[in-house]
């Protein structure tokens, strides 16, 4: 329930971000990401709500009306969600306190630990600022109906920009751990150019001595950014086609990919030839490690699973106009992404930690509310 | 007590060497001037001159390493050197000086410890080489000859039929133009009349297996021919084995192979194919023109993208094609009911060695339960036994001469050639393992490939 004077200046901030999106100026997990924050925020500094519903409402058809218009990038409603997740808790603390954590303790059961997760999230740390705001915090007050949301913006805006600084910094802390992960005169397979890839390696390399191999991911050649940006660096890197990733797998000890979404039974979106190399390192043993952040965890399953993700991209890439006589009567197929299963996939390395896929189930459970999954 | 006096002597000395011998790596000039003075006993000698011998001690045994890279034109740094001055000023002088020598000398000193670090990067395919453009040719080679080592080298004739075809067919030239020197017989001096264009051949691009196999048997036919014979009547004999092989081995093999894989298609059948084999075209034409109603997919790839030639052979008859290139195809491997793919050759353990990519596209079919079919002919049968991609394996030449990069993505942001830490590599041939291909179909039968090796056998052969 949008309210009305605000709506106006909200909605064309979202219809200029929906509008980018469907028309794809926009590409890629992080700026959408970050993109989504900036819009969220913008939207919720000018809302006006006077009880919680309202404004979880709000931000819902924000993020409907967003999601709508590109569902491929799952970003966009991971951060919407992840919004929320945060908002609902400011809440919790601002209007109950310290109650909550009491009733978790008190009604152990089966059910509701299930339910609840790990019960670390719950112990947020006092806002000085609240203890005040306590008694303050009135809901659907008919006089003032600003009073609620004047109380809450402020810490409305600090758990926003919670998010927006785990977004900005979740390349240094996936890099964080990279020496550990990697010894020396290591041969690291890697395709396509993800830039958490890249910061992971690159952040490596001055302790380190190893060497890349690239594949130059065909149609989008991705491969040849990441050879330059890798090899500038100091960083020893060998470019080499994706027909000789079989070839070389004997001789690699590891496989570092990104990831575009990471879905909620472990696999994941990535580029396509992900599936290829993940395969052959599976063929060969190699562990395969993704290095994907947090706000690529979607709580969606793959259920197409020939086409990963339905998403396709100019075939002129693959087969140019140059071709003439041959572009009418051939089909030519060129898919963004492949569907990657979690039996492929050793380790996910994100900025909060390191985990199997087995896992990816709990750390959806914890980063999102269950009512959120359908936006 | 005075052999650990000269161990402690010997101990400085020692630091200091370590930083000679970077700096010369030959020891002839230091040598020289040590042959000019009498030998002495460690005893006798003053300190410096038993850092000199140290230090000669040294540079020989770096020489005999490095023999090689450095020119003689670091002997004058080393003469240098030996100017009396304490080793370590010395070094700088030398280093700084640059020597008597052309100019480059200490910089490529250094400069060879730093590509040394670059180039540590994958010495897996060192042992190649970057193949070269054909020299100019050494001693007496046809023309014929040269032409086809100039297809080869730029890739006009690509693929093991077309490279055994046209080499044979040339040979034909080259013996039929051939006239035995007196005091000679043709049988034993024709094959040394032929190894040197045989050798100008594989430096223009090394020899394929199939090349292997058929001038194998060429010399068997010409160290056997007749030596009563009149030598034009000798030389035709000889041209019509080569036409007998070719018929036999390739053409009619190609035939008998086309229908029997054309067996394996049925109607709505989707069969993937990989690059460009010239024995699949024939069985996938030969199959529609029988009135089979079938699609196909060409899977492509760098670096030499030749399914776009398959496409437009197979677009033109009017088959339903796709095409895409190689990471795609975990996306239709579903759909698809039979691989067939060509070999370059195949080994005794099982293994086909065909071009770069064959073993994935085989490993993903695997996978998805889709049976691989190989189509062979019996010639490329090599004795050797291959386990990985390395040991026998050919790289593209550097840059773009196949120009395989779709012109939607400008020139400029692709990484074409080497530079400081990046080396490019296009290995052009890959092993596939026998444990993704299904059967290997041969003019002798459909055979599984455990049982490749016994195909001498099948071939008549008693003995390996």
């Amino acid at each position: 329930m949008a309210t009305d004077l605000s709506s106006v200046a909200n909605q064309r901030v979202v219809d200029t971000l929906a509008a980018r999106l469907r028309r794809r100026q926009v590409v890629g997990s992080r700026e959408t990401a970050l993109e989504t924050v900036l819009v969220l925020r913008q939207v919720i500094s000018k809302a006006r709500f006077s009880n919680i519903d309202q404004l979880v409402e709000i931000i819902r058809s924000v993020g409907r009306k967003l999601v709508e218009a590109q569902p491929k990038e799952h970003t966009v409603g991971n951060t919407v969600r992840k919004v929320l997740h945060h908002i609902r808790e400011e809440y919790h603390t601002a209007s109950k306190g310290t109650a909550v954590v009491s009733t978790s303790k008190d009604t152990l059961s089966i059910a509701k630990f299930v339910l609840q997760g790990q019960p670390r999230k719950q112990n947020v740390p006092q806002k000085t600022t609240l203890n005040e705001s306590h008694d303050m915090l009135k809901e659907n007050d008919a006089d003032d109906p600003d009073a609620f949301a004047r109380t809450l913006k402020p810490v409305l805006m600090e758990a926003i920009q919670d998010v927006l600084d785990e977004l900005e910094t979740v390349h240094d802390n996936i890099s964080k751990n990279a020496k550990d992960h990697i010894h020396s005169d290591e041969i690291i397979l890697t395709i396509g150019k993800s830039s958490t890839v890249e910061a992971f390696l690159k952040a490596a390399a001055p302790y380190r001595k190893y060497t890349v191999i690239v594949a130059d991911t065909a149609p989008s050649y991705g491969g040849h950014d990441m050879a330059q940006s890798l090899s500038s660096a100091g960083i020893s890197t060998v470019l080499v086609p994706d027909s000789s990733i079989y070839a070389l797998m004997s001789r690699i000890n590891k496989v570092m990919i990104g990831a575009h979404a990471i879905l909620a039974n472990g696999g994941m979106f990535a580029i396509t030839g992900s599936l290829l190399v993940a395969t052959a390192a599976r063929a060969h043993s190699t562990p395969v490690v993704v290095c994907a952040g947090q706000f690529k965890l979607t709580p969606q399953w793959n259920l197409y699973h020939e086409y990963g993700a339905l998403d396709f991209a100019d075939p002129s890439s693959v087969l140019g106009f140059e071709e003439g006589n041959l572009v009418d009567k051939v089909d030519v197929v060129n898919p963004f992404y492949d569907y990657v299963r979690p039996e492929l996939i050793d380790a996910f390395i994100t900025n909060d930690g390191d985990h199997p896929p087995s896992s990816v189930y709990r750390l959806i459970k914890e980063a999102y509310d269950d009512e959120d999954y359908e936006l | 007590m005075s052999a650990t006096a000269t161990i402690t002597m010997s101990a400085l000395p020692s630091k200091s060497t370590i930083k000679l011998a970077p700096a010369q790596s030959h020891a002839e000039a230091s040598s020289s001037q040590a042959q000019n003075q009498p030998p002495k006993s460690q005893k006798q000698m003053t300190k410096t001159e038993r850092r000199e011998q140290q230090e000669r001690q040294r540079a020989a045994k770096a020489a005999t390493k490095a023999a090689g890279p450095q020119p003689s034109g670091s002997n004058q740094n080393s003469a240098q050197v030996k100017k009396g001055a304490p080793p370590a000023a010395s070094t700088s002088a030398s280093v700084k000086k640059g020597g008597k020598g052309p100019d480059g000398k200490p910089t490529k000193d250094t400069k060879e410890t730093t590509s040394d670090d670059s180039a540590r990067g994958l010495r897996i395919f060192s042992h190649f080489g970057l193949p070269k453009p054909p020299g100019p040719s050494k001693g007496d080679i046809h023309p014929a000859i040269i032409r086809l080592g100039l297809q080869f080298s730029e890739f006009k004739i690509v693929g093991a039929n077309a490279r055994c075809i046209s080499t044979l067919t040339a040979f034909k030239t080259v013996i039929q133009d051939y006239v035995t020197p007196p005091n000679n017989t043709l049988s034993r001096h024709l094959l040394t009349h032929l190894s040197p264009q045989i050798t100008h051949l594989v430096s223009a691009r090394p020899m394929s297996v199939t090349m292997g196999n058929a001038i194998r048997e060429l010399k068997l036919e010409i160290s056997g021919s007749d030596i009563d014979l009149p030598e034009q009547d000798a030389k035709n004999l000889l041209c019509q084995k080569i036409d007998d092989y070719i018929s036999e081995r390739i053409t009619i093999a190609d035939q008998v192979i086309q229908e029997t894989a054309g067996t394996k298609i049925k109607d709505g059948d989707v069969i993937l194919t990989y690059a460009r084999s010239s024995v699949v075209e024939q069985v996938l034409v030969g199959a529609w023109d029988d009135g089979k109603q079938f699609s196909v997919v060409v899977v492509d790839s760098r670096p030499m993208l030749e399914g776009k030639k398959l496409l437009s052979v197979l677009s033109a008859m009017g088959i339903p094609c796709t095409y895409l290139l190689l990471p795609s195809i975990g996306s239709v491997i579903t759909e698809v009911s039979t691989v067939l793919v060509g070999a370059h050759s195949l080994h005794s353990n099982g293994a086909v060695f065909s071009r770069a990519g064959t073993a994935l596209v085989a490993m993903m079919a695997k996978q998805h339960s889709v049976p691989v079919v190989v189509c062979c002919e019996t010639y490329k049968f090599a004795e050797t036994i291959q386990l990985d991609s390395f040991t026998k394996n050919e790289l593209a030449p550097a840059g773009d001469i196949f120009s395989s990069f779709p012109l939607t993505r400008s020139k400029d942001t692709l990484t074409l050639n080497k530079q400081l830490n990046l080396e490019i590599l296009n290995p052009l041939y890959d092993l596939t393992p026998p444990s993704s291909i299904t059967a290997v179909v041969t003019e002798v039968g459909v055979i599984p490939p455990s049982s490749i090796s016994s195909i001498p056998l099948a071939l008549g052969r008693t003995t390996l």
